[in-house]
């Protein structure tokens, strides 16, 4: 929350609101979810912020973008859909208003500073998060960081470089001693 | 009889081939009976066992249209296992108030998906209804079916460990699923803080050895996928291929059975109507011994399906009983709570098994429970929070950093209770609302009663409790009971009794009015006990099996 009210000042991120800077007109029916296809793009520089490359890989390389477009043409509720549909918008819409460039052309701090100040992270087993989860649904960023960590390390590159998979163990030790940076296993 | 010929006419028909008729195939054919399964489904293809995470377009997650196909299955499947769950919309029932009906309609039956647990039930339960009133006595006690538990353990293989709990027998086991470091530190934590609790390993038909024609569990944790390897017990895996390899196997499938035909001058039933579930056709097929193990709501349906002359309220029901009595286990949505303590240790492989509480309530005056009769059980899990459980902060460098270690440890518990048997909780058949095969559907009539109520409120108390007392940090419960039928143990439709005016069946599973047809699926039980109650469906089938046979090769049926 401190975060995002320091950089407040700065960075308004349109939330509310139909005038938006780009013209996009705010969506509520379920017409637009052929569209998301031709924000692949944009999701890649996205999800590349969320999860960047490393010693290992980014989420952009492990195709993550491809899976949360794939998720949410079909699996998504049309509420989940339209703020996350809208949250996309108004990500533009706030790179626009304050560096007057999109998303994919702003230097990586500007990018990174755009996601942090939507990183509103609260305790999502509180009461309050509940009511506000049922009522509104999962708010964008919420949507858009789970499906990324997700899809990251459910992917290939994800699960086999960034963390320890293994397919068929063959033998179960209960109780071992943890190595230092041992990795965490991709699946329970 | 009529019409019978050759192709159409077998020594015994066995209705399903899930886990209970897998053991009525086995045991009938290798009793050298001529045997027919009838089975409603199709082959159970393991599409998905060997799938790497990212060969799921949506990972776990069921599109839109899955979802609406399976507005009720969807709460115990996912896009990884949804293909062993029927579609709502192809197969609806009725429910009077919320009951989840949550089936498998294929050959294995929910044997493929299955939890494994497996527990015995004790004279504690056999006496039960008899000592407090509710239900009639059951016709067996332990010691009946003691023999049965050893035989098919044994053939099952059952990991376990050995606890002389009187109320919980001790059987034949393979070496258990050890536990890990925070399991066995609640288990500490339970034996130094209550004297009458004790946490064991969880007893799963898993293969920690090899068994004669199956391997031994690879530690994947997939089991609801079907297994490659036969690791674990299921029709596919064990039963049906020793059916199968007895030479005396038929198995139809896509069959569904109709009705049983009765013949009033014998007072035999003499075969089945099936409906061909692709072509719509009917067919008979004719036998001298029925088993019905269709699963209870679906074996009940069949006997209020089957009316004559004789049985104008279906086969077998002068009691009036048939449909009534249904039980499930009562259980809590769960409680959970994370430990800060033991970061040094992890494991490694993927271990199908848990960790288990007995009941400690009302065994003795000692550990008498003033809010409910009877008891409950819990049964849980501990492991290390992953990317898919962790609460991460930020995003770039330092979120990678907390998705790539280990997180804290957690455990998550769920109280598994024992529902009274009440005749008020029913099963009954719609004959104005017919399915796509013409055939009534099945409305389920099913409420908690206040002892079940109070049951839930204990356990989940004591989970929290529990975990409290052994320092686990933000202790909490999903405070939302799920609706009757999600334990999956639906049973009671067809009840064991000693009189015929208030039971089904006798104590060999026989209808106490049709002595050819048995039944030894869930629909027998005479009440519920908390224990998962699998186990005791496959030793009751093989114990009745046993005795039909006996009956046959002496004509006396
Ligand atoms: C997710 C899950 C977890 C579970 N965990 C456990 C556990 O840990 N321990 C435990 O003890 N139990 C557990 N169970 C319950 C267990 O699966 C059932 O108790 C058991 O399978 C019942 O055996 P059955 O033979 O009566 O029925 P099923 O195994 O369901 O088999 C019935 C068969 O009959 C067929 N059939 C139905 N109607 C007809 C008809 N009219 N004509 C022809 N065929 C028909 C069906 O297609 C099916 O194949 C679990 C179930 C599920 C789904
Ligand atoms: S965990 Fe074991 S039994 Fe289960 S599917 Fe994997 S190998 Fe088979």
């Amino acid at each position: 929350m401190n975060r995002r009210k320091a950089i407040g000042g700065i960075l308004a991120f349109a939330g509310i609101g139909v005038a938006s800077v780009t013209g996009f007109n705010f969506f509520y029916g379920t017409s637009n979810r052929g569209k998301l296809k031709n924000y692949l793009n944009l999701l890649s520089e996205i999800v590349d912020v969320i999860i960047p490359p490393t010693d290992t890989p980014g989420a952009k390389e492990a195709n993550v973008h491809e899976y949360i477009v794939a998720y949410m043409e079909s699996c998504s509720s049309n509420k989940e859909f339209n703020s996350f549909y809208n949250g996309l918008h108004n990500l533009q819409d706030t790179c626009l208003s304050n560096y007057n460039t999109s998303f994919e052309n702003c230097t990586k701090q500007q990018k990174t500073t755009v996601l942090e100040s939507l990183d509103v992270t609260y305790d999502a087993t509180s009461f309050l998060a509940k009511v506000d989860t049922k009522i509104r649904g999962r708010s964008f960023f919420n949507i858009l960081k789970s499906l990324t960590i997700e899809g990251y390390c459910t992917s290939e590159l994800g699960a086999t470089k960034f963390l320890a998979y293994a397919p068929v163990p063959a033998s179960y030790k209960a109780i071992t001693t943890l190595q230092p940076n041992q990795k965490a296993w991709a699946t329970k | 009889m009529k019409n019978q010929t050759k192709i159409n006419t077998f020594d015994a028909i066995v209705v399903g081939s899930g886990i209970s008729g897998g053991w009525a195939a086995k045991e009938l054919t290798e009793g050298g009976l001529k045997t027919l399964v009838l089975e409603r489904g199709g082959d159970a293809e393991f599409t998905t066992s060997s799938k790497h995470p990212w060969e799921f377009t949506h990972r776990t997650h069921l599109t839109k249209e899955e979802l609406a196909e399976r507005p009720i299955q969807s709460s115990h499947c996912n896009a990884t296992d949804k293909h062993f769950y029927v579609k709502d919309t192809e197969h609806p029932y009725i429910q009077e108030k919320p009951y989840k009906w949550i089936r498998g309609y294929q050959v294995g039956g929910r044997s493929i998906t299955w939890g494994r647990q497996s527990y015995r039930f004790s004279d504690l339960d056999f006496e039960a209804n008899k000592k407090d009133g509710f239900g009639v006595d059951w016709p067996i006690r332990y010691a009946d079916l003691k023999e049965w538990y050893d035989y098919v353990e044994d053939y099952v293989g059952i990991s376990g460990s050995s606890e002389s709990i009187p109320h919980l027998p001790d059987g034949v086991f393979l070496p258990p699923i050890p536990m890990n470091a925070v399991e066995k530190h609640l288990k500490e934590s339970i034996h130094k803080e209550y004297s009458d609790r004790t946490l064991i390993n969880g007893r799963v038909a898993n293969l920690t050895a090899y068994k004669k024609g199956r391997g031994q569990c690879m530690y994947r944790n997939l089991c609801s996928r079907g297994c490659p390897f036969s690791g674990y017990f299921s029709s596919n895996s064990s039963t049906l291929v020793d059916a199968y390899n007895s030479g005396k196997l038929t198995l139809r499938e896509n069959s569904i059975v109709k009705e049983v035909l009765y013949d009033k001058e014998t007072k035999k039933a003499i075969g089945v109507t099936i409906i061909d579930a692709i072509t719509k056709k009917e067919m008979n097929y004719y036998a001298k011994i029925i088993f019905l193990n269709a699963s209870a709501i679906a074996t009940a349906s069949i006997l209020l399906n089957s009316v004559s002359e004789t049985f104008p309220n279906g086969l077998g029901n002068s009691s009036l009983q048939v449909g009534h009595n249904l039980m499930d286990h009562a259980v809590n949505a769960g409680t959970y709570g994370t430990f800060n303590g033991l970061l040094d240790k992890y494991y490694e492989g993927r271990s199908p098994g848990t960790i288990y509480i007995p009941r400690f309530q009302n065994l003795n005056p000692k550990t008498e429970n003033n809010d409910f009769i009877r008891g409950y059980g819990i049964q849980g899990k501990g492991s290390r929070e992953n990317w898919e459980s962790k609460t991460t902060t930020g995003i770039g460098v330092s979120l990678k950093a907390q998705l790539q270690s280990p997180g804290k440890w957690k455990i998550s518990l769920g109280g598994r209770g024992e529902v009274l048997p009440d005749y008020n909780n029913k099963i009954s058949l719609e004959h104005n609302n017919l399915d796509q095969w013409g055939l009534p559907l099945v409305k389920v009539h099913f409420e908690y009663g206040a002892n079940e109520k109070a049951m839930m409120e204990h356990m989940t108390k004591t989970s929290e409790e529990l975990l409290k007392k052994a320092g686990f940090e933000n202790v909490g419960s999903y405070r939302n009971n799920p609706p009757p039928g999600s334990t999956v143990h639906e049973m009671g439709t067809a009840r064991m009794g000693n009189d015929p005016k208030t039971s089904v069946l006798n104590k060999y599973n026989q209808m106490h009015d049709v002595k050819n047809v048995f039944i030894t699926d869930g629909s027998c039980m005479t009440s519920s006990a908390c224990q998962n109650p699998s186990l005791t469906y496959m030793a009751i089938t093989a114990r009745a099996c046993k005795f039909a046979i006996d009956q046959f090769k002496t004509n006396q049926l």
